[in-house]
C-alpha cells in the first residue's frame, strides 16, 4: 500500500484522515484539552507554535479550573492552544467524535481523547470514568467500531465505552454465582469467578456506548484513589487494612517462588 | 521481483532464484512460504558491514535483518502492522529500525546521527538509512500509515513514538519543550518531539510505542 501525501491544505478540518478510522485531525479554533500521548503530529500555522500547556503551569489557568474538575485525571491531561492542525491517535483504536448540545456524556477515561473548552469534565460516581457536560466536541476511541444500545442492558465492565442521558449503572451479580457465594465460606470465594459474573446494570432512557473488548492497562489512578480513601479510615480500620495487605503480599511471594 | 500485499499486512515476496529478486526481512516476519526458500542471519551490522555494526553498537539502533533467497514466495508480516511499500530511485530514506519490514536486493543500510537531545538518551537519536534504488516494506502499527508532506512553509511537529520515517530533503531537530518536561515522569506524555523542516515526507504511525 502506498499513501498520498496529506499537508494543511488537504487535511480535514475535523474528521478522521481518509481512510483510516484510527487517526483524526482537528484545526485548533481555540483551547483543546488532550490526553498526553495521544497527539502523534502537528503542523503549526503560519510560522507559529502550538502549545501544548500541562494543567499545573498554564497561562489558561482560570479556564482550565472551570472546565476540568477532576484533581484524580489533572495530571494526564494538557491544553494545547494555538493556530495549525493536530493530529491524534489512540492505540490504533477507531477514533470517534461525538457532539454535545447542552448535552452529558460519560466515557471511560482512557479511550478520550480530546474535548474543546465548550465542555466542562468531571470525575464519574463509577471508577475510571468521566463526564463531559455542556455544549461542544469531544473524541473518544474505542476497539473496533462503537456498537449503540438502549436501556434496559447489561454489559460487561471492560467491553462498556460510556453511556448518554441515562442514570449511572448499578453492579449486578450473576444469580449463580450469587447462590455460590452466598452458601461458600468467606474464604473460599475467590476460586468461583467466570469472569462474566460482574455486570454493569442499565436502565432508564437513553444510551450505551458498547467496544467489542478492551485490552486491559493496569490503571495508574487505582492506587491514588486508594490512597485519598484509606484516609477516611480510623485506626481500628487502618490495622484491618494493614493485616489484608501483609496477607496479599505474603500470597504474591509464595506465587513467585 | 515481484511484491505485493495479500492483504494490508501481509507482504508477499516471490523469488525467482535470480540474486536481484533476494530480500532482506526483518527477522522473525516470515509467516508462511512456498518453495525452495532459504532464511539466512543477515550478519553483523543487518547487512550494513563492519562499519554500520560498530556505528549500531554505539548507537543502541539495532537492525536485526534476515537474507531471503531461492525460488518461491515468502509471506511477511509483524504483530499485524500494516504495510507501506516504498520505491527509492536515489533518495535517502530515515527509517526507525523497528518499522522496517522488507527491503530489495542493492539498497544499501547505514546508521544515522540525527542529532544531539541533551544528556538523557532515548528514541530518535539515531534512525536508520537506507540508500539506493529499490523497494522497501515499511510497517505502521495501530492502522494504516499516514504519509505527512513537509514544505519551508509548513513544518511539521511529531511524536517519536508515533514516527515511522522520512523521506527526502528534511532536516530534523528536537523540541524540548520546557512545559512538556513538567509532566515528565508522571504520565507517559512526551517529553520531546520531533521537529521537521525543508521538503519531503513523513511518516507516522496511529499508534504509539511504548
Amino acid at each position: 500500500m502506498s499513501v498520498e501525501p496529506l499537508d494543511p491544505s488537504t487535511l480535514p478540518e475535523h474528521d478522521n484522515l481518509p481512510g483510516n478510522a484510527h487517526a483524526y485531525c482537528v484545526r485548533l479554533t481555540g483551547p483543546l484539552f488532550v490526553q498526553t500521548g495521544r497527539m502523534i503530529a502537528h503542523y503549526p500555522a503560519g510560522g507559529g507554535t502550538i502549545r501544548f500547556e500541562p494543567l499545573t503551569a498554564t497561562s489558561l489557568g482560570t479556564l482550565v479550573a472551570e472546565r476540568f474538575s477532576s484533581p484524580l485525571y489533572s495530571r494526564d491531561w494538557v491544553v494545547a492552544n494555538g493556530q495549525g492542525h493536530v493530529l491524534l491517535g489512540d492505540r490504533g483504536y477507531d477514533i470517534n467524535s461525538y457532539d454535545l448540545d447542552e448535552g452529558n456524556l460519560t466515557v471511560r477515561a482512557a479511550n478520550l481523547l480530546a474535548f474543546d473548552a465548550g465542555l466542562e469534565l468531571k470525575e464519574s460516581i463509577v471508577p475510571g470514568f468521566l463526564t463531559l457536560i455542556g455544549t461542544g466536541r469531544f473524541l473518544a476511541s474505542s476497539s473496533g467500531p462503537v456498537i449503540f444500545v438502549e436501556p434496559p442492558v447489561r454489559v460487561d465492565p471492560e467491553a462498556l465505552v460510556g453511556w448518554a442521558d441515562c442514570p449511572a449503572p448499578a453492579l449486578h451479580f450473576d444469580a449463580g454465582w450469587m447462590g455460590h457465594f452466598l452458601g461458600a465460606a468467606r474464604g473460599a470465594l475467590f476460586g468461583t469467578r467466570s469472569g462474566e459474573e460482574r455486570q454493569y446494570d442499565f436502565t432508564g432512557a437513553g444510551t450505551v456506548l458498547l467496544q467489542s473488548s478492551e485490552r486491559l492497562r493496569e490503571d495508574p489512578h487505582a492506587l491514588r484513589r486508594l490512597e485519598g480513601e484509606v484516609r477516611q479510615l480510623g485506626p481500628g480500620a487502618l490495622q484491618q487494612l494493614q493485616a489484608v495487605v501483609q496477607q496479599q503480599l505474603a500470597e504474591h511471594q509464595q506465587q513467585q517462588r | 521481483m515481484s511484491w505485493r500485499l495479500r492483504t494490508p499486512r501481509v507482504l508477499v515476496v516471490d523469488l525467482d532464484g535470480s540474486r536481484g529478486s533476494a530480500v532482506r526481512a526483518r527477522t522473525g516476519s516470515m509467516v508462511a512460504c512456498e518453495g525452495e526458500v532459504s532464511f539466512k542471519d543477515a550478519g553483523i551490522g543487518g547487512g550494513g558491514g563492519l562499519r554500520a555494526a560498530l556505528k549500531q553498537r554505539v548507537a543502541g539502533e539495532s537492525l536485526p535483518l534476515m537474507e531471503v533467497s531461492g525460488r518461491g514466495s515468502v509471506h511477511l508480516a509483524v504483530e499485524a502492522g500494516h504495510v507501506l511499500l516504498l520505491e527509492l530511485a536515489g533518495e535517502v530514506l530515515r527509517v526507525e529500525s523497528e518499522s522496517l519490514l522488507c527491503l530489495s536486493e542493492g539498497l544499501r543500510t547505514d546508521v544515522a546521527f540525527t542529532g544531539l537531545r541533551g544528556a538523557s538518551s532515548g528514541q530518535g537519536l539515531f534512525t536508520t538509512s537506507v540508500t539506493g534504488h529499490g523497494r522497501v516494506a515499511l510497517l505502521s502499527l495501530g492502522g494504516p500509515p499516514i504519509a505527512l508532506r513537509v514544505t519551508p512553509r509548513t513544518p511539521l511537529v511529531v511524536d517519536p513514538d508515533a514516527y515511522v520515517g522520512c523521506l527526502g530533503e528534511v532536516r530534523q531537530s528536537f523540541v524540548t519543550d520546557v512545559s512538556w518536561r513538567a509532566v515528565v515522569g508522571e504520565s507517559s506524555g512526551e517529553a520531546f518531539s520531533l521537529r521537521f523542516e525543508g521538503s519531503g515526507t513523513v511518516f507516522v504511525q496511529p499508534e504509539e510505542r511504548r
